[in-house]
């Protein structure tokens, strides 16, 4: 609306009345309320004033020519609706129930009965701007709270959907009920080409229920990334969850991760609906129920948990979803339900587009009906991610055996060594310098905090293991721990005649390399067969609190060989770009 | 939708019902109903026999309720759940975390 410029402190009144007298009388005493006064003498010409003026009160007498009061009033009252409240006030001399009833529902604020004194019209006058001050303060409060939402959300769905793996092939439902969406869905690749994905609900909708999404969606990627397994992923997640989040804040969340190499599909659901797995003819083949309570409410995932294996074929596909689906409501209260999702799903699979068909049939059970829940589906098809692989990556899926060929038949590009003895080797940490060689020939890269990892645990378990040796056994307890480290820096301190020698050397291919990495430490060693037949029998065993920095480290290269006593490690890591 | 309170025993035992709807529109009543037990022990009922639908802010307030009776060394049953509200109840896993008498 437009209104004429003017100095926002002076506040405008508008008086409607026929009579020029009554005008007058008005006018006087709303000057004295410090107002800037605008005349009227019918309705018609009341609405015009209006819109000329955009006032911030108006006084409106009830029978007048040409338009009476109540017309002039709702008419006024459709003009005004997205702005701030400006309050009408009938004045009249109609003391009848009947009077007030009209008034009000023709969009009065309120009505003053003649006579009256002028400081009951004062009061009146008062109370009603307090009112519409109130109205004005709380729109702005909105506004900024809607501004505010809308960028928050821009930036979430910019962090979490828009770096999320194949969306062009993995179909996603996503449908808020607010703004936010409690609802969350995230799809990564692996190192070793398996796809892991996720789709969470957290506790309620809206902004409050969105904002554990940005840690989440990081830890996931990170770890996803870093080829840490889907329970290790899990597990960390809960864990972040439980830390971060109040008590009644929490994610159902349900995980699938397909791996071609495996033909299979690990699952695991902790507060979600079924997970589900369908055949190329939309036939159910699996089911997985929720085997735990959402992430976050406890601070360990319980000791039986465990993922689900089921084998898959290329043409199968994996169904993810949400409870505001199967409890989406049409206007006769009933739900969408689990016989109609799934029928749904059939079709979808059958026409070759499950999300499509799926989110049809929701909307037209449900016709107009508002939506109550975030909706969210993941459709992915568990074939195709190892061409896609060749494809897109080159180099990555040569497959490792070829690679070993080139690096074997190939000269080292360079090479780099550094020996630490004694005193040099307590007060020196060669890993910030093995990392500047590489960033300086090879240049800066991201993939490089890999390697960082790697070098720093091989080289933490030489000194503290090798060198020092340390027993890792002291670590299975809280005060061993500290134990520990009091124990290491004392024997550091005291550090005369062992020694650790760093080599690394580059392969490189055509777009990418493979790093070697030896570490030789002036240790005692272990036995190596003993600690690969415990291996072998405690693989599953995440509980540990030592031997992580192992496992870790395996998690992010190809390959690791103790060799000689148990003294000398070698890890080979291959690189693309 | 309501949410009622019930002392028994002493003050030993609160019996908490919530009719109808339970969700987060209750979240104050609900709060209400148990923040001022802080008596060591007592054993905190939640009747859920006549709600007849419960979403997951529901179960984030029960977790609140199982907080406050932990810290004053008690405990919470969950009574009778119904059907519907069985289901949500079995999804979530909540008999993992207290008891639930059906």
């Amino acid at each position: 609306m437009v209104s004429t410029s003017r100095n926002s402190n002076v506040k405008l009144a508008l008086v409607v009345d026929d009579s020029a007298m009554q005008c007058k009388v008005l006018s006087v005493l709303l000057k004295e309320e410090g107002y800037r006064v605008f005349t009227a003498n019918d309705g018609a010409r009341g609405v015009a004033m209006y819109i000329k003026h955009s006032p911030d009160l108006v006084l409106m007498d009830i029978n007048m020519p040409i338009m009476n009061g109540y017309e002039a009033a709702r008419k006024i009252k459709s003009l005004s609706q997205d702005n701030s409240l400006c309050p009408l006030i009938f004045i009249t001399s109609m003391d009848s129930d009947q009077a007030f009833i009209e008034s009000i529902d023709a969009g009065g604020d309120g009505i003053l009965v003649r006579p009256f004194s002028p400081e009951v019209f004062k009061a009146k006058i008062k109370s009603i701007q307090r009112i519409s001050d109130l109205y004005a303060q709380v729109k702005t409060l909105q506004q900024e709270q809607q501004n505010d939402a809308e960028l928050a959300e821009q930036l979430m769905s910019g962090v979490i959907e828009s770096r999320n793996y194949a969306i062009d092939r993995i179909g996603i439902i996503k449908k808020a009920a607010e703004l936010f969406s409690g609802d969350i869905q995230l799809t990564a690749l692996a190192p070793n080409g398996d796809i892991n994905v996720m789709l969470g609900d957290f506790t309620g909708h809206g902004l409050r229920s969105s904002i554990g999404a940005i840690p989440l969606a990081e830890t996931f990627r990170t770890m996803t990334k870093k080829g840490f397994s889907l329970f290790e992923i899990i597990n960390q997640i809960n864990h972040q969850l439980y830390d971060l989040l109040p008590t009644d804040l929490f994610l159902g969340a349900g995980f699938a991760s397909i791996s071609s190499h495996d033909e299979s599909v690990y699952l695991f659901n902790a507060g979600l609906p079924d997970v589900y797995l369908f055949s190329d003819q939309g036939i159910i083949k699996h089911k997985t129920s929720s085997s735990h309570p959402p992430l976050g409410v406890l601070p360990k995932l319980l000791p039986d948990s465990k993922l689900t294996v089921v084998s898959i074929e290329e043409t199968d596909r994996v169904v993810l979803i949400s409870d505001g689906i199967v409890e989406a409501r049409n206007e006769q209260g009933e739900m969408f339900d689990f016989i109609r999702f799934e029928e749904s799903v059939k079709q979808g699979v059958l026409q070759q587009n499950v999300s499509k068909i799926v989110l049809k049939s929701v909307n037209d059970f449900c016709q107009k009906m508002p939506q109550e829940d975030d909706i969210s589906l993941i459709d992915i098809p568990c074939g195709g991610w190892v061409q896609d692989l060749v494809s897109s990556q080159g180099v990555e899926n040569f497959s490792v055996k070829q690679l070993n060929d080139i690096s074997l038949s190939t000269e080292a590009a360079w090479h780099w060594q550094l020996s630490l003895t004694g005193s040099r080797l307590a007060a020196i940490n060669p890993i910030p310098m093995a990392m500047s060689q590489i960033n300086e020939i090879e240049g800066n890269a991201e993939h490089w905090q890999s390697l960082y990892t790697i070098l720093t645990e091989l080289f933490v378990n030489s000194l503290d293991h090798g060198v020092l040796g340390l027993s890792s056994e002291l670590k299975a307890s809280a005060e061993g721990f500290s134990q520990y480290f009091l124990e290491r820096e004392r024997r550091l301190k005291s550090l005369i005649d062992g020694s650790i020698e760093l080599q690394i050397s580059h392969y490189p291919f055509p777009s990418g390399g493979r790093i070697i990495i030896k570490i030789i430490d002036s240790g005692q060693g272990f036995d190596i067969k003993e600690y690969y037949q415990n291996k072998a029998l405690t693989s599953d065993d995440t509980s540990m609190l030592s031997g992580r920095g192992i496992v870790l480290v395996e998690q992010l290269c190809d390959s690791l060989d103790f060799q000689g006593k148990g003294n000398i490690v070698e890890v080979s890591y291959v690189w693309t770009t | 939708m309501s949410v009622s309170k019930k002392v028994f025993d002493d003050n030993s035992k609160v019996e908490i019902s919530v009719v109808g709807r339970f969700d987060f529109s209750l979240h104050q009543h609900f709060r209400d109903s148990y923040s001022s037990s802080n008596d060591k022990n007592v054993e905190f009922i939640l009747n859920l026999s006549e709600t007849t639908y419960m979403d997951s802010s529901a179960l984030g307030m029960i977790l609140l309720l199982k907080d406050h009776a932990e810290s004053c060394s008690g405990k919470v049953v969950i009574s009778k759940p119904s059907e519907s509200v069985n289901k949500i109840l079995e999804i979530a896993q909540f008999h993992r975390l207290l008891t639930i008498v059906t």
